[in-house]
């Protein structure tokens, strides 16, 4: 919390100045700092997902923004995995993520509700890298390595 | 689906390349973003060897030209509301990267100020414009921050005004 100051201080000072400015939301930066070192946010609806590191390792994190508290999900993180990025829609029932696993990096769509896990082909093959969920869920867009050129494929979610 | 497919490569799923980044003819495209319903996408491309922000109408391709990021490359993360009213992006000014989110309906500009010891690796506008997530690196560790939008942004909300064109910009 004490590391916060210094941004509020500066929103403070500056929207004395120039007007409205972003401020910082103190309550729940204390929550995103209590799960570690996290990257890669995604913002939708009242979900924020996340990957988080402690102690060398990574997963994703959910917190449900109205409760203030993460959320578990079941079944998304393996400990043999390492996360690249992820997405997730506005209804927090869909998360898209990249990650490696078995020297492999794979596209998968997590269902909140089912607690499901479906790989998504890359077609023709390529490598993801960094993917992003529309907020009404029903399509995502990946960045793909082909060839040494990155592309960006939109796949639509049933 | 799995037979089709083959099981271990996971489903298909109906899909599009994108498409060529307009009149760019740029031949790289990364750092997706759709609006909240597919009607936009930005990404990031390379154009007169920098990293640049692209708007662009899907499924036409059409690029759609943006008041406040065309300069200050290389631009980075961008990020989109739901009707793709804001556009969110991170740009360098001096030695920092700084988020922007222009609002594409009045053509207003606004910036959120980092203290000088941190810098922005990442941001995710959240679709509705209500907050913003931001990456930083601060004393060599990695952090995510949110700020509070909703004095500064009216709402995109689903259903909400659909801009036609590139705001108060003229389309390409």
């Amino acid at each position: 919390m004490k590391s916060l100051l210094p941004t509020t201080v500066l929103a403070l000072l500056l929207a004395g100045c120039l007007g409205p400015v972003p401020m910082p939301i103190g309550p729940l930066n204390g929550r995103i700092e209590a799960l570690g070192a996290n990257r890669d946010p995604a913002l939708s609806g009242r979900w924020l997902a996340l990957i988080s590191g402690r102690g060398g390792r990574e997963q994703v994190q959910l917190l449900d923004l109205e409760r203030q508290q993460p959320v578990p999900v079941p079944g998304l993180n393996r400990a043999d995995a390492q996360p690249v990025s992820v997405s997730i829609d506005a209804a927090g029932e869909r998360i898209a993520l990249v990650r490696q696993l078995e020297g492999r990096t794979e596209l998968v769509l997590y269902r909140r509700s089912l607690q499901s896990l479906q790989p998504i082909a890359m077609v023709p093959s390529g490598v993801p890298r960094q993917v992003q969920l529309q907020a009404d869920g029903r399509q995502l867009a990946v960045q793909v390595s082909r060839g040494g050129l990155w592309q960006v494929d939109l796949v639509q979610i049933p | 689906m799995c037979v089709l497919a083959g099981c271990d490569a996971g489903a298909w799923l109906p899909r599009r390349n994108a498409g060529p980044a307009g009149v760019l003819s740029a031949t790289s495209r990364q750092e997706p973003a759709l609006s909240g319903q597919g009607r936009w996408l930005a990404s990031v491309v390379e154009r007169g060897g920098r990293a640049t922000l692209l708007l662009q109408e899907q499924p036409s391709g059409r690029v759609v030209q943006l008041r406040h990021f065309q300069n200050h490359q290389p631009h980075s993360s961008p990020s989109l509301s739901w009707n793709g009213r804001y556009v969110a992006a991170l740009v360098q000014q001096g030695n920092q990267r700084l988020p922007l989110i222009e609002d594409r309906a009045t053509g207003a500009l606004h910036r959120l100020p980092l203290p000088a010891d941190r810098t922005a690796v990442r941001l995710s506008l959240a679709p509705e414009g209500r907050r913003l997530a931001v990456q930083v690196a601060q004393g060599g560790q990695w952090r995510v921050q949110l700020f509070d939008l909703s004095n500064l942004l009216e709402p995109d909300l689903p259903g909400g005004i659909a801009l036609q064109g590139g705001g108060l910009d003229t389309p390409r």
